[in-house]
């Protein structure tokens, strides 16, 4: 018997559950998540779970650090943005202290997350995983059957990387969306593409058959970090995009 | 306040278990020490997080799972009682609800090896387990 477990699988049953997942690190998930969020919770009560219990980016990205979660009689209460937004990090429960856990420790600090959060009257719960295929995939797998939404950056080294978690998802019958982060900016009204003409990646699309969304280059979302909730710029339009894609 | 969360996910696990199998008249669980939960809450919330389900008429029985630590690094095992001090000042910063009583599986980020202070240090008997469930033979 698996009480966190079981607890965590009770808790998710019945809500969209949408994975934002790479097997590669630094290609954006984080701010995917936050964004994704954000343009979610416009239409419904959306919650989004960190998992990423080492970096735990959306304290930072929210502006989060140091404070910490409520405890009532169900769970870590998530910090609400409005009516309709709320988030839930590792943050809140060691104060923006650092992580360090062995590859077990991370697995079940995942799940206690996953059990103990509140999530009573949320539609629909996002959850931020650490780069990566261990733990983090297969902890989720166990207590739910979410979306994948597989991100990457236009490097060949990260579509390279990406496609061993697009052939692990697509072996489980899973259907992702894929997301290009970073793909593309705009210069005098031209679209400039710093990794390439992104050939690698459109015979990626094909060879697997998933959708895929563009996200371009905004340095002014540099200065939404603390606040991203508010950001309204060209990659959310971008994200925006990536939500009609997972209705279908 | 953690304690309801424990309650919730326990009689949610033995329900499923014991559908179809019989009336359960008492369940004993395990709980990490470091974890502090306040037996007689959980007792407590046990009690009425039951009612309406099909553990209406069972009990609950907490035990405190003592926790060993392995330094992986100098080899040293050690308890609870080792790092009572470190374990104290993480409670007395956190307050009632610090990360370990939430959370005992962060306990490598929180104690070092009290002989060579390294963090590599494995723990057992670190999450929640049902240990026992006993059917109510007359049902």
């Amino acid at each position: 018997m698996k009480p966190l477990r079981t607890l965590a699988a009770g808790k998710l049953k019945g809500k969209l559950a949408i994975a934002v997942m790479s097997s590669k690190g630094g290609v954006g998930k984080s701010v995917v998540s936050a964004l994704l969020a954000n343009v979610m919770s416009a239409r419904v009560k959306t919650l989004l779970l960190d998992l990423d219990v080492h970096t735990m980016a959306s304290a930072k990205l929210f502006g989060l650090e140091g404070r910490v979660h409520q405890v009532s009689k169900r769970g870590l209460e998530p910090f609400p943005f409005g009516d309709k937004l709320g988030v839930i990090t590792l943050s809140g429960v060691v104060k923006d202290r650092w992580v360090l856990l062995p590859g077990a420790n991370q697995a079940l600090t995942m799940e206690s997350l996953l059990a103990y959060s509140d999530m009573e009257g949320w539609d629909a719960v996002i959850f931020d995983l650490p780069p990566g295929l261990g733990d983090e995939v297969l902890v989720l797998g166990r207590v739910s059957d979410y979306l994948p939404l597989v991100v990457t950056s236009p490097s060949k080294v990260s579509v390279k990387v990406v496609e061993y978690l697009l052939k692990f998802l697509s072996e489980t019958g899973k259907r992702p969306v894929l997301t290009v982060n970073m793909a593309y900016y705009q210069c005098q009204g031209q679209v400039v593409r710093p990794f390439g003409d992104g050939r690698a990646l459109k015979e990626l699309t094909e060879r697997y058959g998933v959708p895929m969304v563009e996200l371009p280059i905004d340095p002014e979302l540099e200065e939404f970090v603390g606040r991203i909730q508010e950001y309204d710029g060209p990659v959310l339009e971008g994200v925006r995009e990536i939500t009609r894609m997972l209705e279908r | 306040m953690h304690e309801w969360s424990i309650a919730d996910a326990v009689i949610r696990t033995v329900e499923q278990w014991a559908e179809g199998r019989g009336r359960v008249k008492r369940i004993v669980i395990g709980v990490p020490s470091i974890s502090f939960l306040d037996t007689d809450i959980l007792t407590q919330a046990f009690d009425e997080l039951k009612v309406g389900t099909s553990l209406r008429d069972a009990n609950l029985q907490v035990k405190i799972k003592e926790q060993t630590f392995t330094c992986q690094l100098c080899g040293r095992r050690f308890t609870l009682k080792d790092v009572e001090d470190q374990v104290g000042e993480v409670r007395s910063e956190f307050g009632e609800e610090y990360p370990l009583h939430l959370i005992p599986t962060l306990s490598p980020s929180f104690i070092k090896c009290p002989s060579c202070g390294s963090r590599d240090v494995m723990v057992d008997n670190q999450d929640v387990t049902v240990e026992e469930v006993i059917m109510d033979e007359t049902s």
